[in-house]
């Protein structure tokens, strides 16, 4: 064996502490350490040069370096291996910068230390073992679970560079939350007129194909090469002939909308043969198999079939199955709104005078059910209160702030008092305007009048405490109580109309998506990013990424952002063509397993599972998806996984120079 | 200063720290538009190390222990179990106490009730059946310990409740006794004083006349009695409307016919701090000819009867304040509702709200009746 031993200075940073002639000359002494040198700067070309030249000419074959964390350039030195013509993994670093020079001023001990590491190191290179990086070709299309802003712009952004993308939405249609909206923070822009010609290109865009009404059911693979299933639910009407007429819905049995509107809150009524809204895309009416006459068994002549020109009605639809190959998946399933029923004292679905904000969102579109009229029990209001927080920032509910809410809150805020002239109250705890513009958004608000009380509501009643309030109940007002903070004064305010903020949640479907894609999530139930700051996009499984609020609670500017970085390192990875895998993971010996099964669920990337191999259930390694981290061989009873660079007699030869 | 932080740290686990100036504790709070130091404004004084201002100004004084700031605080800051006794104790400390309930304090410590009287005659109300209740001296092991608590073996009103259970626990042949004249406050008031030496030293005497006798739980009518032995003696004890509900299926079979319109008051320390909303809901439905209306604040959004945490003995500093007690508005909102008999599940509600009928003329519309009269009444025979 011929190792060489290179011994960095990192400028003063070792030198200044560790002897480091004293350790070159002691690892020219130690069994089979054919070199040994000291040099100012490892890491810089013409010391990178002096291990490939040393290789050369003492035809070495095996290198260790002591210096810095392998953290920082183990790759760096992996590299100059390779120029050598030398395996790359036939190398070891020893840390006696942060391990040694960095933590002491002591001269000898630390001197004495990086001998210890770099015996060490010497001793674990002998046993390490050629390795070879194994190539996978990445599938080239790209699966988008959900369709809305943070769906629609991933989905645009890979199609217009000309992958192939998938998009499923469970909806009938795309556009998720920001289709409900009438205007957006901070512009007041019109959101139909920024979101509809977006939502038209994806059902344009020939590189994209549009699954609505549709839902991921399975996934297999790995990253590059993932097999999805998908199950598209019955819609009753063929996409691809219907012209959109909407002669079908005009002539249902039903002649007036009586059927709570799914997309509208409940707060407006559509038919069993509907369109969620206008510009829905695709333009295809469905049929709600729980209301329709027909499809409940019950008599109807079907006068929507009679009607439609291209036939495209079809009681005989039972959905389909459809099975796809991706390279890569976005997931991009948004977000819930919290259940503001939990905090009874709100009075939510008691009052009819309280709403919540999504529900306001759909008075106030001009689209929407009361074509953008602010209607309360019958007539205008005159006095509003909006509570901010409602669920968020609360340890019984939810932790975490929504981060929109502030924002949504002054929006409906200005757009209220704009379209009815009422007085607006708004109770808060903190206004938080974080964003571009969105303190000028906060200003132009309170110049508008809009008052700010600082005080989270306790509750909303009916009860009169004095005569001035009994007079108020008996006009359908409900009181405000608050705290307000700033003035040390309790306020009881009564009012027309209360709008809660409620705050966002995990999408219900979360549960099932993760399963389904292995991902973890963050403690307030959001999907976890893989780091966050310096990996925001990434998840934990490689090839899979996320944007938008399923990430956690952000405003449209942040999804969108995130939508197209999520976008670009999905296309990154396709770039590629092909993937190398890093060969330091773990293996199974089969002959050795006993088939327990005990590393299957202690894999983190799930990357273990039992295959049949002669005869017998053996567990199976999946390279692809193993992340090296040695969990399942530290557990193995029957020592039968085996972590490539991590080997028991690796680590045994390191720890015995250790303690020698 | 450095024991009232300590004091903080301990009863709240350090949350005390985290409260964000929301307000909602002062907006739920019953006294809180007359208060001058809202719990939140306490902890910001705290904070601000101008805890002697809040001292001075009573407000520590104000709180009758409801929970409701408690059970709404979103940062789950225990006030009512933390804050106020640790500002009390300094109170305490410093000789600033109210004093009636000194005086109360003063007998408890010496003679283990409130109300001066003999701890011979605690089984006072006993002795006014037409039965005998057996004393766990005698009997030393019975299957239910019946524990009447202070208002409930003392007090002109409370103890007529008392009598009405036993009674039911008879005719249920349930084998009870009673501890008698070994019998001693539990002290959660005295805790929610502030006094916690106090607190401590009766817990320890009454765990020793405890451990003497056997019994598989005890069954209290107290809301606040039931609370500090759940939680803090750490003993198997059921509250009457869990005991009454228990022995629902038997019970039915011997109802009569009520006429009544009924409303039940939620106690803070059975519901808001305890849980218990449907047993007695259940037990009241389940006699025929009653109907039954909610209250317009209930279950945990109910009103306090302004009797907790002392509040019975501090009717004089409240009155400082307070224009309106709790109780008055309480029992306006039962008219509001309609009711003509307002039940009960702690003993201590029923003087509040007799006396809040009398203040707001309602007392002829409106009676209060414990949870076990009204069962009693419909056992008897209306
Ligand atoms: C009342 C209110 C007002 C707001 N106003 C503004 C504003 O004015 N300006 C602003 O910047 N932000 C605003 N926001 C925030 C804005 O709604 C979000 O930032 C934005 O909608 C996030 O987009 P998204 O695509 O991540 O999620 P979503 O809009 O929730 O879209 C997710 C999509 O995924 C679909 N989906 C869910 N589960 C599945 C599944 N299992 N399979 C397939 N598809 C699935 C859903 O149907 C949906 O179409 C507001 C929020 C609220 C609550
Ligand atoms: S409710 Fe809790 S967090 Fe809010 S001000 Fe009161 S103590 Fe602080
Ligand atoms: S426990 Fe009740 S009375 Fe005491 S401070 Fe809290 S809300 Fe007020």
């Amino acid at each position: 064996m011929r190792i060489g031993v290179y011994v960095c200075h990192c400028g003063r940073n070792i030198a200044d502490v560790v002897k480091v002639r004293e350790l070159v000359e002691f690892a020219k002494r130690l069994d089979g350490v054919a070199v040994a040198r000291d040099y100012k700067y490892m890491c810089s070309d013409p010391g990178q040069e002096l291990i490939v030249r040393d290789i050369k000419e003492h035809n070495l074959d095996r290198v260790v370096v002591c210096a810095c964390s392998p953290k920082m350039h183990e790759k760096t030195f992996r590299e100059a291996l390779k120029r050598a013509n030398l395996n790359p993994f036939l190398f070891q670093m020893a840390n006696i910068r942060e391990l040694c020079s960095w933590v002491t001023q002591d001269h000898e001990k630390a001197t004495e230390k990086a001998k210890a590491y770099l015996k060490s190191a010497v001793e674990r290179v002998k046993l390490h073992e050629e390795l070879e990086v194994r190539r996978v070709r990445i599938n080239p299309r790209v699966l988008v679970i959900g369709g809305g802003i943070a769906g629609i712009t991933a989905s645009l952004l890979l199609a217009n560079s000309g992958v192939k993308v998938y998009l499923v939405e469970k909806e009938p249609t795309i556009g998720g939350k920001m289709a409900k909206f009438d205007k957006t923070f901070p512009t007041l822009d019109c959101s139909a007129c920024i979101l509809t010609p977006k939502m038209n290109e994806i059902k344009d865009n020939p590189n994209i194909t549009l699954l609505t009404n549709s839902e991921v059911i399975d996934v297999k693979g790995y990253v590059g090469n993932f097999k999805v299933k998908i199950w598209r639910k019955p819609r009753y009407v063929r996409e691809d002939v219907c012209n959109s007429c909407f002669d079908c819905i005009e002539n249902c049995l039903f002649e007036k909308p009586e059927f709570p509107s799914e997309f509208d809150e409940g707060i407006g009524k559509r038919k069993p043969i509907y369109i969620p809204f206008p510009q829905a895309v695709p333009p295809v009416p469905i049929i709600d198999p729980n209301t329709c006459m027909w499809l409940n068994g019950k008599k109807c002549s079907r006068y929507c079939m009679e009607v439609c020109e291209p036939k495209a009605i079809n009681f005989d639809d039972r959905g389909e199955e459809i099975e796809v190959d991706v390279g890569a998946i976005i997931v991009a399933i948004g977000y819930d709104l919290f259940d503001a029923r939990k905090i009874e004292r709100y009075g939510y679905k008691k009052f009819s005078n309280v709403f919540t904000a999504i529900e306001v969102e759909r008075m106030l579109n001009s689209s929407g059910p009361t074509g953008g009229e602010v209607i309360v029990n019958g007539k205008r209001p005159e006095r509003v209160a909006i509570v901010h927080c409602v669920g968020s920032r609360d340890e019984g509910n939810r932790v975490y702030c929504s981060r929109v809410c502030c924002m949504y809150s002054i929006k409906l805020a200005r757009l209220i008092r704009e379209r009815t002239n009422a007085e607006v109250y708004n109770f808060y705890i903190d206004v938080r305007a974080f964003g571009k513009g969105y303190e000028e958004f906060y200003k132009k608000a309170l110049e508008e009048g809009i008052v700010f009380i600082r005080g989270k509501v306790a509750e909303i009643t009916d009860h009169p405490i004095n005569d001035y309030e009994k007079s108020e109940v008996e006009k359908g007002r409900v009181i405000v109580v608050a705290e307000s903070t700033l003035s040390n004064s309790i306020v009881r305010l009564p009012v027309d109309m209360v709008i809660l903020s409620v705050g966002m949640e995990p999408p219900k479907d979360l549960e099932k998506i993760k399963r389904l894609l292995k991902l973890s999530t963050t403690p307030d139930g959001f999907l976890a990013e893989r780091h966050p700051k310096l990996d925001p996009v990434s998840t934990t499984t490689e090839g899979i990424f996320i944007a938008g609020c399923v990430q956690g609670p952000k405003d449209i500017p942040d999804s969108v952002a995130q939508a197209k970085a999520s976008a670009g390192d999905a296309l990154t990875l396709i770039e590629r063509g092909e993937i190398e895998l890093e060969p330091s993971v773990s293996e199974v010996d089969k002959e050795k397993c006993s088939g327990c099964g005990i590393c299957v669920p202690l894999c983190p990337y799930h990357a273990i599972s039992m295959v049949r191999y002669n005869g017998r259930m053996r567990a199976e390694i999946n390279p692809a998806m193993c992340m090296g981290c040695g969990v399942c061989a530290s557990s193995c009873p029957s020592r039968a996984i085996k972590h490539n660079l991590y080997t028991t007699e690796q680590i045994r030869a390191e720890i015995r120079a250790l303690l020698a | 200063m450095d024991m009232l932080l300590n004091r903080l740290k301990e009863l709240t686990n350090n949350k005390y720290f985290q409260c964000i100036q929301c307000g909602t504790c002062g907006g739920s709070c019953p006294y809180g538009a007359y208060t001058p130091y809202t719990p939140r404004r306490m902890i910001l004084a705290i904070r601000l190390g101008m805890v002697e201002d809040i001292l001075n100004s009573n407000a520590q004084w104000l709180c009758t222990a409801c929970q409701t700031c408690t059970s709404r605080c979103p940062s789950r800051i225990q006030i009512t179990d933390g804050i106020i006794p640790a500002l009390r104790e300094k109170s305490l400390l410093e000789g600033k106490v109210p004093e009636e309930l000194s005086t109360a304090l003063i007998n408890i410590m010496r003679y283990g009730n409130p109300f001066k009287e003999s701890p011979m005659k605690r089984d006072g109300w006993a002795k006014e059946l037409d039965f005998e209740v057996p004393t766990m001296m005698k009997k030393k092991s019975a299957e239910v310990l019946l524990l009447p608590e202070c208002f409930g073996a003392y007090h002109r009103r409370c103890k007529q409740a008392t009598k009405a259970l036993a009674k039911v626990m008879k005719i249920l042949e349930v084998d009870f006794a009673i501890l008698g004249r070994e019998e001693r406050c539990t002290g959660d008031h005295v805790r929610l004083c502030g006094e916690f030496a106090l607190f401590e030293d009766l817990m320890e005497k009454n765990m020793k006349v405890f451990r003497k006798y056997e019994f598989k739980y005890i069954v209290t009518h107290d809301a606040h009695a039931f609370n500090a032995l759940k939680n803090f003696y750490g003993l198997n004890v059921l509250h009457h409307s869990q005991f009454l509900h228990d022995n629902l299926e038997k019970l039915k079979g011997m109802f009569n016919e009520l006429d009544y319109t009924v409303t039940y008051h939620d106690s803070c320390y059975l519901g808001r701090k305890n849980g218990i909303y449907e047993e007695p809901r259940e037990v009241i439905r389940s006699i025929p000819g009653v109907r039954f209306v909610e209250f317009k604040r209930n279950r945990e959004n109910a009103l306090c009867c302004g009797a907790g945490g002392g509040g019975i003995w501090l009717d004089s500093v409240m009155r400082e304040f307070v224009k309106v007690r709790p109780a008055e508005d309480r029992v306006r909102e039962a008219k509001e509702v309609g009711a003509d008999v307002i039940v009960t599940g702690c003993v201590l509600d029923i003087p509040m709200f007799e006396d809040a009928l009398k203040v707001t003329g309602l007392d002829g519309e409106i009676v209060v009746k414990d949870i076990a009269e009204l069962v009693l009444e419909a056992l008897e025979g209306g």
